[in-house]
């Protein structure tokens, strides 16, 4: 009796035990695909050694015109900002050597069509300097109050419905868009032309420009880096699992 | 003798490779996963689910030719595979600007 006794509880475990498994590898055949995380590399755009000079040249500010008018404009300086963070971030990322630009040199247009085709000053401030390779191009930097009407969920404390109203949101929003052109310090050609946008809104009317812009900067950093060297890019795929 | 026999050829199922080389894949062991792929593609050629996986698991070790290749055999195999097509998309944007051209080369010093 108590040996049949004991065999049950054994049965009923093995049971017990089989449903689990069975129960588990139904639920693993219904999943049947798993997300996977992948680090892919990002060649430079640039086919460099990785060593070499490079000049910061000017770069044009597409949004001069409006400094006047726009009162949160004048207080960037947007020129001295850029070159500073395009600066720290190639010295700190790269194994390029930042060569001076001595401060005299001046843009020989703002047109950003013929600054591409100034072969001619181009090579010459790469011989001036002995840069290899020069960086310049335009900025378009934008501070919008976004602030309006946003239509919003409300649940009543009365009836408990939900209902639809309209509120005032102030918000701000931060527009930066760089074009970079990249010159052979040798021939003075164009060899490489791209363009990066980025949009940030922060709430609030009065947001900090300086922020703002940084906000920008540091959002586009991987792709302005990626011009010099390789970086990570994350990706998302899936896998069957059976 | 002959459970043995059995059991043997049970591991060498596509699907074992499959299950297996996923669990490994899942660990960021990409090498041997793609090798549980490939061995899975040998008995099952036509088996799109094997292609996909080891078109993941290239692409993770960085062979991004092989891995177009394997998608588009995946695709080839089984057009209607939400995820097959997922995956295929996100690595053809990738691999687009991964092949752009870079314009000419800097001259050296």
């Amino acid at each position: 009796m108590a040996r049949s006794t004991k065999l049950g509880v054994r049965g009923v475990g093995r049971v017990v035990a089989l449903i689990l498994v069975s129960m588990l590898s139904a639920l693993s055949a219904s999943a049947g695909v798993a997300q996977v995380k992948l680090k892919l590399p990002l060649k430079p755009r640039l086919p460099l050694r990785g060593n070499e000079r490079i000049a910061l040249a000017p770069f044009v500010i597409a949004t001069e015109a409006e400094k006047a008018r726009d009162k949160r404009l004048q207080n960037v300086d947007l020129q001295a900002e850029f070159q500073r963070f395009l600066k720290k971030q190639i010295e700190k990322k790269t194994k390029l050597e930042i060569v001076p630009v001595p401060p005299e040199v001046k843009l020989p247009t703002q047109n950003l069509t013929e600054l591409g085709r100034s072969t001619e000053f181009w090579r010459a401030l790469g011989a001036q300097t002995g840069a290899e390779i020069i960086v310049s191009g335009s900025l378009e930097f934008r501070v919008e109050d976004r602030s309006g009407y946003k239509t919003e969920e409300y649940v009543s404390p009365i009836d408990s419905r939900t209902y639809y109203r309209q509120v005032y949101v102030e918000q701000t929003g931060f527009l930066f868009d760089i074009v970079f052109m990249v010159f052979d310090g040798h021939s003075g050609e164009k060899i490489l032309q791209d363009e990066f946008k980025d949009f940030r809104q922060t709430g609030g009317r009065r947001a900090d420009e300086l922020q703002g812009l940084f906000e920008n900067l540091f959002s586009l950093e991987n792709q302005i880096l990626n011009l010099f060297v390789a970086r990570d890019r994350e990706a998302e795929r899936y896998i069957f699992t059976d | 003798m002959a459970a043995g026999c059995s059991s043997y050829s049970r591991t060498e199922k596509a699907q074992t490779q499959i299950s297996f080389g996923s669990s490994v894949a899942r660990r960021g062991l990409w090498r041997e996963a793609a090798f549980r792929f490939q061995k899975a593609i040998e008995k099952e050629p036509n088996n799109a689910r094997a292609h996909n996986n080891l078109a993941v698991a290239l692409e993770a070790e960085g062979e991004f030719a092989r891995a177009l290749a394997e998608y588009k055999r995946a695709l080839e195999l089984d057009p209607k595979d939400t995820y097959i097509r997922r995956n295929y998309a996100r690595f053809a944007e990738f691999y687009t600007s991964y092949t752009r051209t870079t314009g000419k080369a800097t001259g050296g010093s």
